[in-house]
């Protein structure tokens, strides 16, 4: 058992070591890439002489880049690992909070904090919640007492309660000529861009606890996921540790959509992609979906910040390009 | 400092007097903040293609350094550095053009990046031009803020006449022909009341078939043609062809006055969908379309 452990440790700090390079090539990336210009050596150059930089590319750094590089970063972690911990507890591996329609309820819950005029926190993250907190319990409501085999049932019903959600989002935004939801468009496709470092902070102190809770129940995922009978002969409290897991992962989703808007498929691309490189222990998985998840969100930024000629995209464009054909494919693998 | 006072007198409302040092003022704009802004602001970025408009015809276009995607009149305003459309602005790309000054509309500039940009040490002040009149407030604000009230009491002096003498003209009509403006194809969008079109029409004499409280109301073609529209006015981004499909669609059903008398106009969309100095020939225009009568003199 100590030679297994040992195992774990380095194969874990192996992996965590090697995706917190990539994380940090891809945020330096991110941090040196721009409408208004890029280049990396000219970052190297603003961080080595402080004092002479020229200081609107200072405020263009700090101020601008580097807190919409964080909050990717994080949205990403947190998007990954939601996806990973959706697959595990309903043991579907094309489970994820975007397709089973959990963003698209704390997308209502949101908008109806913006429109109740709430604060973005905790008000409008609370209404979030609450929307996610809904649809999650519609989902499981739905597919309740359908077979784990079935298991297309529930996605079916992710797909309608996702579909539903969608309705009642553009129901209240045709209903109302609210200037504050000018830009819904861009939000419901992920929108960056208004990140600080204030919210940034906010959202990092919101969704860290939230990934120490997860990686406390990642052993217990991988027991859940032998098979119940073989979990509760393991001691592990099934109930338990599913509603926690649920309401964990909801809360941290709803933190994001509420900061950030619909980011779909991330939860799907990132959890898959290790899930084939790494094998499925949840001990090595949930790092490596956080630092990997994390690179993933960054890239995906930057390049709807600079693929288009002029202004930029939503991110959530790119997620979805990547991801949607990707969950086809699993989809069609699954089936055989 | 006489110079200072007699500013305060001319312009006041919009500037308190209270300025800092001799560079910068204290003013409160139309969102009710206060904030000081350079007294002289040489750097400015104009949030929305309609203060651009204004600032151009002050005579201020030297001071801009930025706009706003579709700032596309004048014609020199297109060739500006863009900083995004006014519903997502690119705030990088404004901090790197080092304004002292941004120019946000209260309706249409996300408020985020306009604290967001405030943030950052960019005074942002916000003005509110919806209609005629708040149009020409606005311009005598920004005139303010750039030290041309001469030239912006001129404009608005020479913006009220021209009104005035539509309105004149339009009052001796004996009827007000029902006039259906058609934003949209496909939807078919019209403007309600409360919006800037309504007031356009109403203004040039017309009875605007679309009021009610929905600012922009759709409408199925079975609802236009049972209100039997006198006059049709298409406004719309696409160019003229597209105008073609829409007229001949509506040419089908010839029972419709507007049909029977050929009275289905195209008009630019950024006259009437942008409350800018160019409203006055928005009014215009709109006033010889519905009473011709009334301009034969030629005038």
């Amino acid at each position: 058992m100590s030679g297994d452990h040992s195992h774990i440790v380095k194969r874990l700090s192996t992996v965590s070591g090697l995706l917190l390079m990539v994380l940090v090539v891809v945020m330096l990336m991110g941090v040196s890439i721009g409408s208004s210009g890029s280049g990396v050596t000219s970052l190297w150059y603003i961080v080595v002489n402080q004092d002479q930089a020229d200081p609107m590319l200072l405020t263009i750094i700090w101020k601008l880049r580097l807190p919409r590089v964080l909050l990717a970063a994080l949205v990403g972690a947190a998007l990954s690992l939601g996806g990973l911990v959706f697959q595990a507890l309903l043991r579907n591996p094309l489970a994820e909070p975007y397709i089973l329609g959990i963003s698209g309820g704390s997308a209502i819950g949101a908008i109806i904090g913006i429109l109740l005029g709430l604060s973005q926190f905790p008000g409008i993250t609370l209404t979030s919640f609450a929307g996610s907190l809904m649809t999650l319990l519609l989902i499981i409501g739905i597919s309740a007492g359908q077979s784990i085999l079935q298991k297309n049932a529930l996605l079916l019903s992710g797909v309608m309660v996702n579909a539903f959600c969608s309705a009642v989002i553009m129901f209240l935004v045709s209903m109302t000529h609210d200037t504050r939801l000018h830009n819904i468009i861009f939000w419901l496709m992920g929108d960056l861009s208004l990140g600080s470092l204030q919210h940034t902070g906010i959202l990092a102190i919101a969704l860290i606890p939230c990934f120490a809770i997860i990686f406390w129940f990642s052993n217990t995922m991988n027991l859940m996921l032998m098979g119940k009978e073989m979990a509760l002969s393991m001691g592990v409290n099934i109930k338990r540790a599913t509603v926690m897991l649920l309401i964990t992962t909801s809360l941290m989703v709803s933190a994001c959509v509420s900061q950030c808007g619909l980011i779909g498929f991330v939860g799907l691309v990132i959890p898959h992609l290790f899930r084939l490189i790494l094998g499925s222990d949840h001990r090595i998985l949930l790092p490596a979906c956080v630092l990997g998840g994390g690179a993933y969100m960054v890239v995906c930024d930057l390049l709807a910040r600079a693929l288009p000629q002029q202004g930029e995209m939503p991110a959530g464009v790119i997620t979805a390009m990547i991801g949607a054909p990707l969950f086809i494919y699993l989809l069609k693998r699954s089936g055989r | 400092m006489r110079f200072l006072l007699i500013f305060f007198l001319i312009i006041p409302g919009v500037i308190s007097p209270l300025p800092i040092c001799a560079q910068s003022v204290n003013v409160t704009d139309l969102l009710g903040r206060h904030m000081a802004i350079p007294q002289d602001p040489g750097r400015v970025v104009s949030l929305a293609p309609n203060i651009t408009e204004i600032v151009y015809a002050l005579g201020q276009a030297h001071r801009l350094v930025g706009v706003t995607t579709y700032s596309d009149y004048p014609k020199a305003a297109a060739s500006l550095p863009k900083v995004g459309s006014y519903v997502h602005l690119d705030l990088e790309r404004i901090v790197s053009l080092a304004p002292d000054l941004c120019l946000a509309i209260k309706d249409g500039n996300p408020i985020a990046a306009v604290s967001r940009l405030e943030s950052l040490g960019i005074p942002v002040y916000a003005v509110d031009p919806r209609d005629l009149e708040s149009v020409m407030d606005t311009m005598s604000r920004i005139g303010g803020i750039f030290q041309a009230h001469k030239e912006a009491e001129q404009l608005v002096q020479g913006m009220r006449r021209r009104i005035q003498a539509v309105e004149n003209r339009v009052a001796k009509a004996d009827h007000q022909p029902a006039l259906f403006f058609q934003i949209g194809v496909s939807p078919i969008v019209s403007a309600g009341t409360g919006t800037f079109i309504h007031e356009l029409i109403v203004r040039a004499g017309a009875r605007n078939l679309a009021e009610g409280s929905v600012s922009y109301p759709r409408f199925s073609r079975e609802q236009v043609l049972g209100m039997m529209p006198d006059i049709i006015i298409v406004s719309s981004m696409a160019r003229s062809e597209v105008f073609e499909n829409i007229k001949a669609d509506w040419y089908q059903w010839t029972n419709l006055p507007a049909v029977k008398n050929d009275r289905i106009y195209f008009q630019d969309s950024s006259l009437f969908n942008r409350p800018s100095p160019r409203c006055v020939d928005a009014l215009e225009i709109l006033a010889r379309l519905i009473h011709p009568e009334m301009f034969e003199d030629g005038s």
